[in-house]
């Protein structure tokens, strides 16, 4: 199992990043009937980890008897039927599911599926019904339509079902649906937080850490815990016992964007933007987001370049980005970035080189 | 190839002899070019019988083979209201399709060699009956018009093998349907009635009492719309594949498969390849050549004693595009035509008045706009008010979306090719050009995308924006194009990319639940494709191993320990 896995606390009590929103929430499950939930906050915040303790909290250990089923959904549309394929994983007092795998049929997933699910209450041993949680990850990847629909769900079910949403940004998520949750921002812990979780976990491991050398991995972890905790037991496998200038591998598509900048920075020429587009497709293929890979392509970029170009590169690749979300096909617009990047560059070279 | 025509023959009398054996031909076409040599009265007996009853009660007789038949009479029933009066003669008016239809194999224009290989594999099951082939079925695809039916047919006769053809029900009409379900009748979808026909050529298979060895040609499979019901088709198919013990011959049309990556024209490659991966044997016919055309065109030139130079029959067969039947019409029509007014114009080569309206291929009129040819001396033009870099030489060609109406590409496409290619056609040095470039396929990109108009019109005129904006950004961008030279325009690689990146996220989507969490709670895909996957390969640990069984077993071993000391 990895570290990652095999030391995520288990329980609200236990966690070690955020005591404060934990607090809050074994209070609000403790001491009344819990609202909906909205959990947002970036990448490897521990906003998973959070709701999975607070399901066990809710619901004690029977949270994490899971199935998972990859179940076929007949929907009912008017005049045509729907088929709908969906992986679930279930508990008998939760559901968790990604509504955004079904497309563009999403909203379909929010009306039908979730009033099924909302129906069939479970019994606790009193005999009394309580309520179902529903866990919705990714809801910001959710088409406008289906986050219309949610609303109404929402307020339909609220007598049977909570929901727990999950999501990176909360901008993505309308207004309507966010009023109706209890907000919970959950932050990118700090640099010296994922040095104390690192520095616990390699005192169970029974790791000798030379000093700083947490600090490194967290610094190179862009805060994010998951991250962190993942190089940090990539490092243990590649060279032990540590020495603080070990390198600390990068995950391989970074490499791969690594080598991406420095064909950039090495000739500025159509036949090199070719070669680029060939490799974003590469990195495309492997389902790297399209804002990921423009994002580190900037980063790889700036460090090799003159302050002087750093603001105009920077507008130049935060207005394709934005280009890349109206549009349809990423690599039109990153590829746009990198033309521009080669002709600002280019010209930078000829007026300081001649 | 006019099959229509000649199925729907049908005696107004009943004398019984004529009546059963044109029945048949009504349900199972026959080898056209052996038409006269097929017994048709082989088991007259019987047919008669199930005739009579048919048409009240099907499915009371016992004989498979019969029902079988019958069931496709019912599908023919249509058909019968367009009744020819027997014995008309229509020697002059026939079409040529059906007048110069091949009778040999010699005189296919086909490829030798596809013919012989189709040859060979129905002689492999007909002549020596092995029946140790685990696969009885072939999938032939091509263009239209290239002579894919024609082929078996001739094969068959020459085999002296009958031809049996699942023959298309006729669809039915909306008010037709309104009539139908008043009087109590349920509609049954053309894919229901082609499972069904599938379903008893399994089961039952042909058993007929004719010596003759037949061959199953299925030549229209159902249209289907949607993934469901591609899935249905595609199970019904592969059923048969697996199943069915008699020859049985598919085709399938693939239209213009190169030019879109559209939601039907994948359908028919995902079914071809499925048919395939089921053992069906599949072989592609290309397009006929130009050369075998004109070939075949002059030939019946002679026999219709028509004076056309070679270079109307080479213009005609050009304009075809490899389909033979469409340049036989063509050459039909131009002899109705009389020739009288200007045969001059067919000269020009370039305005047909007949024959396929594609004047231009896309391929052309991505080669124009890619090559980007100007004027060479500068016609100064009246507005000078143009700073210089903005300024480009006339163009040499029409208006671009003149050329872009005459390709009729869609937007998307133009688009994208004209991103896998335009690379190529800017010099070494002009990144500055090919920033320019594509800065304006990211604009024609943003248009594509720009879906918020449930308007149509309002999504056409930004289609067409879009495709205006890609062609003349890349027109406008591309400075100094490289000197003319041979180059190949390539097929998107893009599309490649799309297909396996949705490949890829399907599979991630699928193992979603196997990374990280230990399985109790699902990942967000861009984690895993970012997180879990590289670091997985570091440790080299499949996704599969991170979830165990075993592993969720020990997990809850040795969970109180962790508790404690945490």
């Amino acid at each position: 199992m990895l570290w990652v896995d095999k030391y995520r606390p288990k329980s609200l009590d236990k966690v070690l990043v955020h005591e404060d929103i934990a607090q809050n929430l074994k209070k609000l499950v403790t001491e009344q009937d819990c609202p909906h939930l909205l959990f947002y906050g970036p990448s490897g915040s521990g906003k998973k980890t959070l709701i999975m303790a607070l399901l066990r909290q809710m619901f004690g250990a029977g949270a994490e008897k899971v199935k998972v089923e990859n179940k076929n959904w007949k929907v009912d549309a008017g005049s045509r039927t729907i088929d709908l394929e969906l992986t679930t994983l279930s508990s008998t007092n939760h559901v968790e599911l990604n509504p955004s795998d079904a497309g563009f049929q999403d909203r379909y997933v929010v009306q039908e599926i979730i009033k099924e699910m909302a129906k069939n209450r479970p019994i606790d041993t009193k005999g009394k019904k309580t309520f179902k949680v529903l866990v919705l990850n990714e809801v910001d990847k959710l088409s406008r339509e289906a986050q219309h629909s949610l609303r109404r769900t929402m307020e339909k079910y609220s007598a049977s079902c909570r929901l727990i949403l999950c999501c990176d940004s909360s901008s993505k998520v309308t207004e309507a649906v966010r009023s109706r949750c209890l907000n919970i921002r959950v932050n990118a812990p700090k640099e010296d937080q994922i040095v104390k979780v690192l520095e616990f976990i390699g005192k169970k491991e029974g790791l000798q850490l030379p000093p700083g050398f947490a600090a490194r991995i967290a610094e190179k972890s862009g805060r994010s815990l998951r991250r962190a905790i993942l190089s940090f037991e990539t490092c243990r496998v590649k060279q032990y016992p540590f020495t603080n200038n070990q390198v600390i591998p990068p995950m391989d598509w970074e490499e791969y964007v690594c080598e991406i900048a420095a064909d950039i920075m090495k000739e500025q020429s159509p036949k090199r933007l070719f070669q680029v587009r060939g490799k974003l497709y590469e990195l495309l293929v492997n389902c790297i987001p399209p804002e990921v890979i423009l994002k580190r392509l900037l980063l790889e970029l700036l460090k090799k370049l003159d302050s002087e170009l750093k603001h105009e590169v920077c507008h130049w690749a935060a207005y394709y980005e934005h280009r890349m979300r109206l549009g349809q096909k990423a690599i039109f617009h990153i590829e746009a970035f990198v033309a521009k990047f080669m002709s600002i560059y280019k010209g930078f070279l000829i007026a300081t080189f001649g | 190839m006019g099959k229509r025509a000649t199925i729907v023959l049908s005696s107004s009398d009943d004398d019984d002899k004529d009546f059963a054996a044109e029945s048949i031909l009504k349900y199972f076409k026959k080898p056209k070019a052996g038409a006269a040599s097929v017994p048709r009265t082989s088991s007259k007996g019987s047919k008669k019988a199930r005739i009579s009853s048919s048409r009240s009660h099907p499915g009371k007789t016992g004989n498979p083979f019969d029902e079988m038949k019958m069931f496709c009479e019912d599908f023919g029933e249509g058909f019968t209201g367009f009744k020819v009066p027997p014995g008309h003669k229509r020697d002059d008016k026939e079409l040529w399709v059906d007048k110069y239809k091949p009778r040999s194999l010699l005189d296919l224009s086909v490829h030798k060699k596809k013919v012989e290989e189709v040859k060979l594999w129905l002689e492999e099951r007909i002549i020596t009956k092995n029946n140790n082939h685990y696969n009885h079925v072939l999938v032939i695809s091509g263009q239209p018009g290239v002579g894919k039916s024609a082929t078996v047919h001739t094969i068959a006769s020459h085999l002296g093998a009958t031809v049996y053809e699942w023959n298309t029900p006729t669809p039915t009409i909306w008010q037709e349907h309104l009539h139908t379900t008043n009087a109590g009748l349920r509609y049954m979808s053309k894919l229901d009635e082609f499972e069904i026909f599938v379903d008893k050529i399994r089961k039952y298979g042909l058993i007929s009492s004719q010596k003759k060895p037949f061959i199953i040609l299925i030549d229209d499979l159902p249209v289907t719309n949607g993934k469901i019901s591609l899935a249905r088709l595609q199970r019904c198919l592969n059923l048969l594949v697996q199943s069915v013990c008699i020859p049985t011959v598919i085709l399938i049309t693939d239209y213009g498969k190169t030019e879109t990556s559209d939601f039907t024209s994948r359908c028919w490659e995902e079914l071809q390849t499925s048919l395939q991966n089921a053992g069906a044997c599949k072989i592609g016919f290309n397009p006929i050549t130009v050369n075998s055309i004109s070939k075949m065109l002059s030939k019946i030139c002679k026999q219709e004693k028509l004076k056309l130079t070679s270079n109307q029959i080479d213009s005609i067969a050009k304009a075809s595009g490899g389909d033979i039947r469409n340049a036989i019409t063509s050459l039909q029509y131009y002899n109705l035509k009389g020739i009288s007014d200007n045969s001059s114009h067919l000269d020009d080569g370039c305005c047909l008045t007949f024959g396929r309206d594609e004047t231009l291929s896309l391929f052309h009129a991505l080669g124009k706009f890619l090559h980007n040819k100007r004027e060479t001396e500068n016609m100064i033009t009246s507005d000078t008010s143009l700073k210089e870099e903005f300024t480009r030489l006339p163009m040499k060609m029409d208006v671009p979306e003149r050329v872009l109406g005459q390709a009729h590409g869609q937007a998307r496409t133009i688009a994208d090719f004209l991103h896998e290619n335009v690379i190529d056609f800017v010099e070494e040095e002009g990144i500055d050009d090919a920033y320019v470039v594509a800065s304006y396929l990211s604009d024609a990109d943003t248009l594509l995308a720009g879906g918020r108009f449930s308007n149509y019109e309002a999504k056409n005129l930004i289609q067409s924006t879009a495709a205006s904006v890609a062609v003349r950004g890349v027109m406008f961008g591309n400075r100094y194009p490289l000197s003319s030279r041979w180059h190949a325009i390539r097929r998107p690689s893009l599309w490649q990319v799309e297909q396996s990146q949705w490949r890829n996220k399907k599979e991630m989507v699928g193992q979603r639940c196997y990374y990280g969490y230990n399985g109790v709670s699902l990942s967000d895909l861009s984690v895993i494709a970012t997180e879990w996957k590289p670091v997985s390969k570091w440790l080299s640990v499949g996704g599969n191993e991170l979830l165990d069984l075993d592993h969720s077993q020990e997990l809850c071993d040795d969970e109180d320990e962790i508790e404690e000391d945490w």
